[in-house]
C-alpha cells in the first residue's frame, strides 16, 4: 500500500473538515487551511511522480463490496492530471482568500472547495470505475453546492439545480454503460480473483481480448455510453447548457470547476478507458470526434454574440472542450497519441482558463460584480496589471503563436489534418474544418471580449472608478500566467510522457499557416469592430442568424421550457391528479362497505321471528345448493 | 406515544427475528395494533378514517397471508406427513411444486400481496401518502423505516427460496411493478407541496427497486444475481436509515418553523444553516447519492439488473433522473432562493438535533463508503442460494 497515493485525496477532506470547523470559531483560518491542505496534497502529488518514476504504475486496490473493488492507480496519465488538479487548485484556493473576502459564509465556502478538490483527486486517481463514479458524484454535488454558494440568489439556485439535473442525465447513461460492461464481462476468462469486471487497469490492459469476448458492438456501445457521461460533465453538446448558468456562482468557483477541473473529468474519463473506444467498434471514437469537433464549433458562434464576461469564457470552456474531445477521437487513426494530444490541452487550457477566469474575478471585483462587456471598456489604463493577465490568457486561448496554447491547440488542429491524410476518406475533413473554423471563432469571441474590456472609453460609472487589487493578491495569477506563457517548452516531453510514441504531429506549412492566418484574420477584425467602437454601427438585432445564435439555438429552451416545463410537468400533474382520485376511489370502497353494514344491520333486528326465517330460508339454500351438485 | 413506538418495536424484532410462521405472523399483527393507535390518537388530520384505511388495508394484506400460511403447511403436512410451522422447512421448492396449481397460485398470491401492501407498491399503496402525511413523525419514521423493511424481509427472507415457484410470469411482473412504481411516485412527488407527502412518495418510491431487484434477481444467474439480490437488501435497510433521517430532519425544521409545506419555507439555509443542511443531506442521500448508504443499492439493483431487463433498464434511469430532478426542485424552493420574511425569527438545532441527526447520519455515511459491513453478510445470504 502506497500510503501516499491515498493521502493525495484524503489531505483535502481533512483539510475540509478543519477549514469548517475551525473557520466556525474564526472565519479568517478557513482558507489558509484550506490551501495548505491542497499544498500537502500537491506534495503528495509530486512524490507519487517520483515514485511512479522510479518504480512504474502505482496499483492498490481492495476489495469494497462484493466484486467491486476500490483503490488507487496511478499511472503517467492520472499523474499529470493529479499534477495539475493539485497544483491549479492551490492557486485558486489562495486567490479565493482575496476574492471571497469577508463573506459571512466563507468557512463553508472554503470547504466546499477543499471537498471539491478532494473529489477531483479521487476521481483521478481511482482504481475502479464505481469508486470512480462516487468521486465523479461528489465532484458534482460540489459543483451543484457552490453554484449555489450564494443561496439567496434565485438564479444561482436555479443554475445550481439546472447543473445537476442535466450532469445527473449524463451520470446515469454512465450507470447504464457500467451495468452492459459489468453484464457482458460474465465468464470471461481473465477475471481471476479478486480482479474486479469494473477494474480499470484491468479493462485497459485487456481491451483487446474483452472486445473480442463481448463483441466491438456491445462494447462500443458501452463506450457511447461513457461518451455519454463525459458529455454531461464536460459539458459537451447537448448537455453543454448547464455550464453558462453555472456562471451565477463565484468567478473562482467557475475558475476552478468550470473551467480548469471538474469539467475536464469527462475528458480525462474518455482518455483513462481510451483502449475501450480503441478497441470497440469504429462508431464509437467516431463519435466522440464528431462531438467534440461540432461542439468545438457549436460553442465558439454562441460566444461570439454573448456579452457577460464569464458567460463569453464558458462558453469557450465548452468549445475548447470540444478540442480535446475531437483530439482523442482522432484516436482511429492516430491512436493513442490522440489521448497525448486532448491531455496536452487540456492541461494548458486549465492553466490558462484559470487564468482568465481568475483576471475576470479581479475585474468583478472592482466593477461590483458587473459582467456586462457592454459596459466595460478602457479597463487597460485603469487596472494594468489585471488585464494584462487577462490579456496573456486571450493570447493563449486564441493560440497565438509561441504561448502555450499555441503549442497545444495547434497540434490538435494539425493532428486533425494528419487524421486526414491517413484516412483516405474525404468526410475525414470534416473535423479539420471545424477545428481550424473554430480557430477562427475563437480569436473572434475572446478578443472581442478583451476589446470592449481593455479598450476604448469607460462606458460606466463602476469602470471608470475602477483600480487594480493590491499586486500580492495577483501572484497566483501571475504564476498562471508563466504557465500560460511557457507551458509550450514541455510539448514533446509531455507527448512521450503521456504516451511514449506520441509525437508532435508535423503537417505542411500551408496547412499550419491556414489556421495562424484565420486566427489573425480573427483578431484584425475584431479590433476594427470592438477596439474602434465601430460595432455601434452593426445592427444585427432583427437578423434570423442573430437571433437564432442569441438564444443559443432553441436548445436552453427545448430542455427547460418544453421539455422540462411542459412534459414532465404535464406528466407529473397528471399523476398527482391521478393519485388524488385513486386515493378517492379506495376511500369510496371503504365508504361502500360501511353503507353496506348500515344496510344489512336493519336484519339485526331482535325480532326472533325473523331470525326464525332467515334460518329457514338458509337451510333450504344450502340444500338446493347440495341439491344441484349432486352431491348427496 | 413511547409505548406504542416500544410496541411496534417489539413486533418488529419478533417478525425478524422469528423461525416460525405462527410467531411470523402474531408478530406481524402486532405491529399494525399501536401504529394504528398512533395515527389515530396523534394523527394531524382525519386521523381516525387515515388510521383505519392504513388498518383496513394491510389487514386484508394479512389475512391473505394467514390463508398462504394455512395452505402451505396443509400441503406440507400432506406430503411429509410432519406438522411444522417451520418457515425453513415449509418455503422450499419441493413443498411449492407438490401443492396443486390453484393453491400454489393461491399462496404465491397471497404472500406477495401482503408484501407489496407494506411496501408498498403501486398500486397498492393507497394508504401510504395519507398515513404518512398524517401521523406524528415518529410514527412516520417507523412507518417509512418499520413497516417498508417488514415487506422487504417477507419478499427476501422468505419468498426468495422459493423463486424457482414463482415462475417467469411473475416475477417479471414484480420487475414491471417495480419499475412503475418507480416511475410513478416520482411523477406523483414531483407535484406535491408537503414536503413531508413528498418524501412519502419518495420512500415508495425507492422501494420499487427492491421490488425490481427481487424479480431481476430470480431471473438471473452468475455474479450478477448475487449482487441483484444483495443490492435489494441493502436498499432496504438502506432505505430505512435514510428515511428515518430524512424525517427527522423534517420534524426539527417544522419544530422550529412551524412549516412544513415547500410554499411556506423558502430560503431557510440564511437562518437555520445546520438544519437546512442536514435536510439537503437527506434529499441527497434519498436519491442515491454516492457516497450514502442509498446508493450502493441502487447502484447494485441497476447494475445488477441489466441481465434479466435488458434495455428496459432506461425507465429505471428515466425513474431516477425524475427522483433526483424533485429532490433538487424541493431543495431549491425550500431551503435556498431569498429567505421567506414570513417564518419570522427561527431557531436553529441544538445539540440535542445535531446529535441526533448527526449520528444518523454518520451511519448512513459509513455504510455508503465502507458497504461491506453489511454487505458481505448479505452476498454470504444470496450467494449462498
Amino acid at each position: 500500500m502506497y500510503i501516499f497515493g491515498w493521502l493525495i485525496f484524503i489531505t483535502p477532506i481533512v483539510g475540509a473538515f478543519l477549514s469548517f470547523a475551525l473557520g466556525r470559531h474564526d472565519r479568517r483560518l478557513a482558507g489558509p487551511i484550506a490551501s495548505v491542505s491542497i499544498a500537502l496534497s500537491l506534495v503528495f502529488s509530486v512524490l507519487a511522480f517520483f515514485r511512479v518514476q522510479s518504480s512504474g504504475p502505482i496499483d492498490n486496490s481492495y476489495s469494497w463490496f462484493f466484486n467491486i473493488n476500490a483503490g488507487i492507480y496511478i499511472d503517467h496519465l492520472a499523474l499529470v492530471m493529479v499534477l495539475m488538479v493539485s497544483f491549479v487548485s492551490l492557486m485558486i484556493h489562495i486567490f479565493a482568500i482575496y476574492y471571497i473576502g469577508e463573506d459571512p459564509n466563507r468557512h463553508i465556502y472554503f470547504a466546499e472547495t477543499a471537498l471539491f478538490t478532494s473529489g477531483m483527486l479521487g476521481l483521478v486517481v481511482s482504481s475502479n470505475l464505481v469508486l470512480f463514479f462516487l468521486f465523479w458524484e461528489l465532484v458534482g454535488l460540489c459543483s451543484y453546492l457552490l453554484i449555489g454558494f450564494w443561496f439567496f440568489k434565485p438564479n444561482a439556485t436555479s443554475a445550481a439545480k439546472k447543473a445537476f439535473i442535466v450532469t445527473r442525465v449524463g451520470d446515469l447513461l454512465f450507470l447504464i454503460g457500467m451495468a452492459i460492461l459489468y453484464f457482458s464481462l460474465m465468464g470471461y476468462p481473465g477475471l481471476t480473483a479478486g480482479v474486479s469486471p469494473l477494474d480499470i487497469p484491468f479493462l485497459i490492459n485487456h481491451a483487446q481480448s474483452i472486445a473480442s469476448y463481448v463483441g466491438p458492438n456491445t462494447l462500443g456501445t458501452v463506450a457511447v455510453l461513457f461518451l455519454g457521461a463525459a458529455a454531461g460533465k464536460s459539458a459537451q453538446f447537448p448537455l453543454h447548457v448547464w455550464i453558462p448558468d453555472a456562471m451565477e456562482g463565484p468567478t473562482t468557483v467557475s475558475a476552478l470547476i468550470h473551467a480548469a477541473t471538474m469539467v475536464t473529468a469527462g475528458v480525462y474519463l474518455v482518455a483513462r478507458v481510451f483502449p475501450i473506444f480503441y478497441y470497440s467498434a469504429p462508431f464509437a471514437l467516431y463519435s466522440v470526434v464528431a462531438i467534440g469537433a461540432f461542439t468545438a464549433f457549436f460553442a465558439g458562434i454562441i460566444g461570439i454574440v454573448v456579452n457577460d464576461i464569464k458567460r463569453i469564457l464558458a462558453y469557450s470552456t465548452i468549445s475548447q472542450i470540444g478540442y480535446m474531445m475531437a483530439a482523442i477521437g482522432l484516436g482511429s487513426v492516430i491512436g493513442y497519441s490522440g489521448v497525448s494530444y486532448g491531455m496536452f490541452h487540456l492541461i494548458v487550457h486549465a492553466d490558462f482558463k484559470a487564468l482568465l477566469f481568475m483576471s475576470a474575478g479581479a475585474i468583478l471585483i472592482a466593477l461590483m460584480d458587473l459582467r456586462d462587456t457592454r459596459e466595460m471598456g478602457g479597463l487597460w489604463r485603469r487596472m494594468p496589471i489585471t488585464v494584462t493577465m487577462l490579456f496573456i490568457g486571450s493570447l493563449a486561448l486564441v493560440a497565438f503563436p509561441g504561448t502555450a496554447g499555441y503549442f497545444s491547440k495547434d497540434s490538435i488542429i494539425n493532428a486533425s489534418w494528419i487524421y486526414f491524410q491517413k484516412s483516405g476518406s474525404p468526410y475525414a475533413i470534416i473535423p479539420w474544418l471545424l477545428l481550424a473554423g473554430g480557430a477562427l471563432l475563437t480569436a473572434l469571441y475572446t478578443f472581442r471580449m478583451f476589446f470592449r474590456v481593455a479598450l476604448g472609453k469607460p462606458r460606466s460609472y463602476l469602470a471608470e472608478k475602477a483600480h487594480d487589487p493590491k499586486a500580492y493578491v495577483l501572484i497566483p495569477l501571475m504564476v498562471l500566467a508563466v504557465g500560460a506563457l511557457l507551458l509550450g517548452l514541455i510539448q514533446p516531453y509531455f507527448y512521450s510522457y503521456v504516451y511514449s510514441k506520441a509525437v508532435v504531429p508535423s503537417v505542411p506549412i500551408y496547412v499550419e499557416a491556414i489556421s495562424i492566418t484565420l486566427m489573425a484574420i480573427g483578431i484584425i477584425v475584431t479590433y476594427f469592430i470592438y477596439g474602434t467602437e465601430r460595432y455601434k454601427k452593426l445592427n444585427l438585432a432583427d437578423k434570423f442568424g442573430y437571433r437564432l445564435v442569441k438564444n443559443k439555438f432553441y436548445l436552453d429552451r427545448l430542455f427547460t421550457n418544453v421539455i422540462a416545463e411542459r412534459f414532465i410537468a404535464a406528466f407529473s400533474g397528471a399523476t398527482a391528479s391521478f393519485e388524488s382520485s385513486y386515493n378517492k376511489g379506495v376511500e369510496s370502497v371503504g365508504d361502500g362497505t360501511l353503507s353496506l353494514g348500515s344496510v344489512l344491520r336493519r336484519l339485526q333486528n331482535g325480532v326472533i321471528e325473523n331470525y326464525f326465517i332467515f334460518l329457514i330460508i338458509g337451510i333450504s339454500v344450502i340444500f338446493i345448493i347440495i341439491e344441484l351438485l349432486g352431491v348427496l | 406515544m413511547f409505548s406504542y413506538i416500544l410496541t411496534t418495536e417489539v413486533g418488529l424484532i419478533g417478525v425478524l427475528i422469528s423461525r416460525d410462521f405462527l410467531f411470523f405472523y402474531i408478530f406481524w399483527e402486532v405491529v399494525l395494533i399501536p401504529v394504528y393507535f398512533m395515527i389515530a390518537q396523534f394523527g394531524k388530520f382525519r386521523k381516525e378514517s387515515v388510521g383505519l384505511k392504513f388498518f383496513v388495508y394491510t389487514h386484508i394484506g394479512s389475512v391473505f397471508l394467514l390463508l398462504s400460511i394455512f395452505a402451505v403447511y396443509t400441503y406440507n403436512f400432506d406430503k411429509t406427513g410432519v406438522l411444522t410451522f417451520e418457515i425453513g422447512s415449509l418455503m422450499t421448492n419441493s413443498t411449492f411444486s407438490y401443492m396443486p396449481a390453484f393453491w400454489r397460485d393461491f399462496t404465491i398470491f397471497g404472500f406477495l400481496f401482503a408484501f407489496l401492501v407494506k411496501m408498498p407498491v403501486f398500486p397498492l399503496h393507497s394508504w401510504l401518502p395519507d398515513s404518512y402525511e398524517s401521523a406524528p413523525y415518529p410514527a412516520t419514521v417507523i412507518l417509512s423505516g418499520g413497516l417498508s423493511l417488514m415487506g422487504g424481509l417477507g419478499l427476501f427472507g422468505i419468498l426468495l427460496p422459493v423463486t424457482q415457484s414463482l415462475g417467469t410470469f411473475v416475477l417479471s411482473f414484480l420487475i414491471g411493478i417495480g419499475i412503475v412504481s418507480l416511475i410513478y411516485f416520482a411523477l406523483a412527488a414531483m407535484m406535491q407541496s408537503s414536503l413531508k407527502r413528498m418524501m412519502a412518495l419518495a420512500s415508495a418510491a425507492s422501494m420499487g427497486f427492491v421490488v425490481l431487484a427481487f424479480g431481476a434477481g430470480g431471473l438471473e444467474t452468475g455474479y450478477e444475481k448475487t449482487l441483484e439480490l444483495s443490492g435489494g437488501m441493502f436498499q432496504i435497510v438502506a432505505h430505512g436509515l435514510i428515511m428515518a433521517f430524512v424525517f427527522s430532519a423534517l420534524y426539527f425544521i417544522k419544530r422550529s418553523t412551524g412549516k412544513e409545506n415547500i410554499q411556506e419555507l423558502g430560503g431557510i439555509f440564511r437562518e437555520t444553516p445546520f438544519l437546512a443542511s442536514f435536510l439537503l443531506a437527506g434529499l441527497l442521500a434519498s436519491l442515491g447519492l454516492p457516497g450514502m448508504a442509498g446508493f450502493i443499492g441502487e447502484f447494485s439493483v441497476l447494475v445488477g439488473s441489466f441481465q434479466a431487463i435488458g434495455w428496459v433498464i432506461l425507465f429505471v434511469i428515466f425513474g431516477m433522473i425524475l427522483t433526483a430532478s424533485y429532490h433538487i426542485w424541493a431543495a431549491q424552493r425550500s431551503l435556498y432562493g431569498p429567505y421567506n420574511e414570513n417564518l419570522g425569527r427561527i431557531r436553529d438545532s441544538g445539540t440535542y438535533q445535531t446529535i441526533v441527526l448527526g449520528a444518523s447520519l454518520i451511519v448512513i455515511l459509513i455504510l455508503g463508503i465502507f458497504p461491506n459491513l453489511l454487505f458481505g453478510l448479505l452476498t454470504a445470504y444470496s450467494g449462498g442460494l
